[in-house]
């Protein structure tokens, strides 16, 4: 488990974290969502060590000791790999500085998995970007870490491969380990996601499981399905936000509750059903930034 | 122990480097090239233009003679640097047509030898520009010797009796208690072989540095950085690198060393002497760690290349010194000045270097040098150490002198 309590980092006067404290379980695999510039990076830069908080405490396990390099796998969010030696002795050198054992077999089974083996002495430089990511993470996780701490690990990854993260995430998670990444892309969060925490402006905004953030939200579009085709230029729809898809009117109902609503609408249309929509995070995201910022 | 495995990383990928091999190879031959193709540039008159020279010869008698003696001097130049064009006459009824000659770039100059040129042995040369400066020394010595045949003759002396007044003394070199004369080649590497050593703890201390500027700022552009510090400290990673490429830098120097020793066995020329080879690693190692630092806090303070090598600049202008005093050092190796130096960490391992080849130091000034230079290394690492602790993670940023001030205060 990893504790993360009331740091604050500034620069120049700029507050990048602002008192934050969330906590990451074990076995499950925690969000991190933010804003460009929200502070995520920052923030994951000090639970890595490689910035000091200016006040405020990070606990591994109960501990203020920071765990072996050995098992922390940190994936960092714009690509670092040497680009002219190759994909291999790449593995190796970190491999070697994390001690890990078998190394070599290691390397080539993961390379493997990941499509990579053909390729297994080719130089960084001459792989796609999507390659990069996928070698850049596996460099993350060869030496099998407990704490697994990934900004952004989906960026230029294609779906397939996004899948292929996936399964070897949760196979971790399985595996009880304690797994922390950072996203902006929110269907990636949703699908894989058990608890989320939403900074902005280096504070945080939220954070709980994946279900309660988005049940907390009370939800303001309903989803109208007509018996009938309705004119949406009648006096009753033109005074809410609207848009039709699939068959199905969406509307946003603004100040006005939902039994009101629903009583006016059952007296100028035929109903055949009303649900409310399912607003997903990013529409959640969306709206807590926006209330963080007001 | 993280520190070796990364001196051991950068060390393994950079010794089997295309550039290493033809840095390392190619440095010596591109140098020897060099110094033979001048060498032989000079001797045939590659590169050399003749010049032109009018003759105005009032006596008419000595414009004819001195430009025999030059055939006779430049007899086997392929481009004869000086031609001369002979006219007997007076200067007084030729000026004019001399005068337009220089004007319209036909002569480059022309002398006038007086009529009282005998008696009087002055000459006069109008010339187009100053360049011809060191031509006129030519023809002040062929002019002279020509003058003293002309009087002995006049005295009625032979030339044997001429060689009996006119002579060169032999300087035989011999060492100290030495039975055996000393031949050209050994004094010749003996007055090079301080610049070597200087130039090659100079080629070695720089390369390193330069090598360690471009592993920072390769790192800190491709972000590996962050995936180092997450896995190793700051103290191991700039250890690790500084370990590293000094390493290289010392395998490059013990490869120029063993070729000099090997060259020097045969031609039997001993001038790498044990203490010599101990002392240049000695100074090597305090040079390169005092640039290293320098080099390490530089790049961590920069995103691009272009930009770290003009803040470097003013490093590179200083250890320039030593290069351009070289001779200055060789020939008075003991002056306050040269003394004062010595004294001056930036150039101290240069200047030291060169005092020991010419065996002219003391075992205190050895002592007092290498006890400056370990304070200065000492210094030079902690500093950079903390900017590079700072600096390293700070990107897209123009970093301020202000800044680097708090951050070495911190």
């Amino acid at each position: 488990m990893i504790e993360i309590q009331h740091i604050s980092k500034q620069y120049e006067g700029v507050k990048a974290v602002d008192d934050l404290s969330i906590e990451v379980h074990k076995g499950r695999i925690f969000g991190f969502l933010g804003p460009n510039g929200a502070g995520k990076t920052t923030a994951i830069r000090m639970l890595m060590n490689i910035i000091m908080p200016d006040s405020g405490t990070i606990l591994f396990d109960g501990s203020t000791e920071r765990p072996k390099a050995s098992s922390v796998g940190y994936l960092p969010e714009e690509r670092g790999l040497y680009q002219k030696i190759s994909i291999f002795e790449t593995l190796q050198y970190f491999a070697h500085l994390r001690n890990v054992r078998d190394a070599d077999s290691k390397i080539r089974t993961y390379l493997h998995r990941f499509e990579l083996g053909g390729r297994i002495h080719s130089k960084v430089s001459e792989l796609s970007k999507g390659n990069q990511q996928k070698l850049q993470f596996l460099n993350t996780i060869l030496h099998d870490p407990e704490y697994i701490i990934l900004d952004e690990p989906f960026s230029g990854l294609d779906p397939v491969n996004q899948i292929l993260l996936k399964e070897v995430l949760e196979e971790m998670k399985q595996a009880g380990k304690t797994i922390i990444f950072s996203s902006h892309q929110m269907d990636q969060v949703e699908k894989i996601c058990d608890d989320v925490a939403l900074i902005n402006n280096g504070k945080l905004v939220t954070s709980g499981s994946l279900a309660n953030v988005m049940g907390s939200q009370e939800n303001k579009i309903l989803q109208v399905r007509p018996v009938n085709e309705v004119d949406l230029t009648h006096g009753f729809f033109s005074e809410y936000q609207h848009e039709v898809k699939n068959g199905s009117i969406f509307i946003e109902l603004g100040q006005k509750s939902k039994r009101s609503f629903i009583e006016e609408l059952n007296q100028t249309i035929d109903i055949r059903s009303v649900s409310v929509a399912d607003p997903g995070l990013e529409a959640i995201f969306i709206d807590l930034v926006k209330g963080s910022e007001a | 122990m993280n520190a070796l495995k990364i001196a051991w990383f950068e060390y393994r990928r950079r010794i089997r480097s295309k550039w290493f091999i033809i840095g390392t190879f190619g440095m010596p031959i591109l140098v020897l090239g060099i110094s033979l193709g001048t060498g032989y540039m000079a001797g045939s008159g590659t590169g050399i233009e003749t010049k032109l020279i009018g003759v105005i010869d009032e006596t008419a008698r000595y414009g004819q003679a001195l430009s025999s003696a030059l055939e006779v001097r430049y007899a086997d130049r392929e481009i004869k640097p000086l031609a001369l064009t002979v006219t007997e006459g007076k200067y007084s009824t030729l000026q004019s047509q001399f005068d337009e000659l220089v004007t319209d770039k036909s002569l480059d100059g022309y002398l006038v030898i007086p009529e009282t040129f005998a008696s009087n042995p002055q000459i006069r040369n109008y010339a187009r520009s100053s360049t011809n400066f060191r031509l006129t020394e030519v023809i002040e010595s062929e002019l002279k010797d020509v003058l003293i045949h002309d009087k002995a003759a006049m005295l009625n002396l032979d030339s044997s009796s001429l060689s009996e007044l006119f002579f060169e003394i032999d300087v035989a070199q011999y060492e100290i208690g030495g039975t055996e004369e000393r031949n050209t080649e050994e004094l010749v590497a003996e007055y090079i072989a301080p610049f070597i050593f200087m130039f090659l703890l100079f080629l070695g201390v720089f390369t390193g540095g330069q090598l360690l500027l471009r592993a920072v700022l390769e790192e800190r552009s491709s972000r590996v950085i962050e995936v180092l510090l997450s896995t190793v400290s700051y103290n191991e990673l700039m250890g690790g690198k500084i370990l590293g490429l000094g390493m290289l830098g010392l395998t490059q120097s013990a490869i120029y060393l063993l070729g000099g020793l090997l060259a020097g066995n045969y031609y039997n020329l001993s001038v790498i002497t044990p203490t010599i080879g101990l002392l240049y690693f000695v100074y090597f190692i305090l040079g390169y760690l005092f640039y290293a630092g320098i080099y390490i806090g530089v790049g961590a303070l920069f995103d691009s290349e272009q930009e770290a090598q003009q803040a470097i600049q003013i490093i590179t202008f200083i250890a320039i010194i030593p290069m351009v005093l070289w001779t200055l050092v060789i020939e008075n190796p003991n002056t306050t000045l040269v003394n004062v130096l010595t004294y001056i960490p930036p150039v101290t391992p240069f200047f030291m270097m060169i005092k020991i080849a010419v065996n002219e130091t003391s075992i205190m000034q050895i002592i007092l040098t290498i006890t400056l230079m370990m304070a200065s290394v000492y210094g030079s690492i902690r500093l950079s150490a903390k900017i590079f602790r700072t600096g390293i993670l700070l990107y897209g940023k123009r970093i301020t002198l202000p800044e680097i001030v708090r951050w070495i205060k911190a």
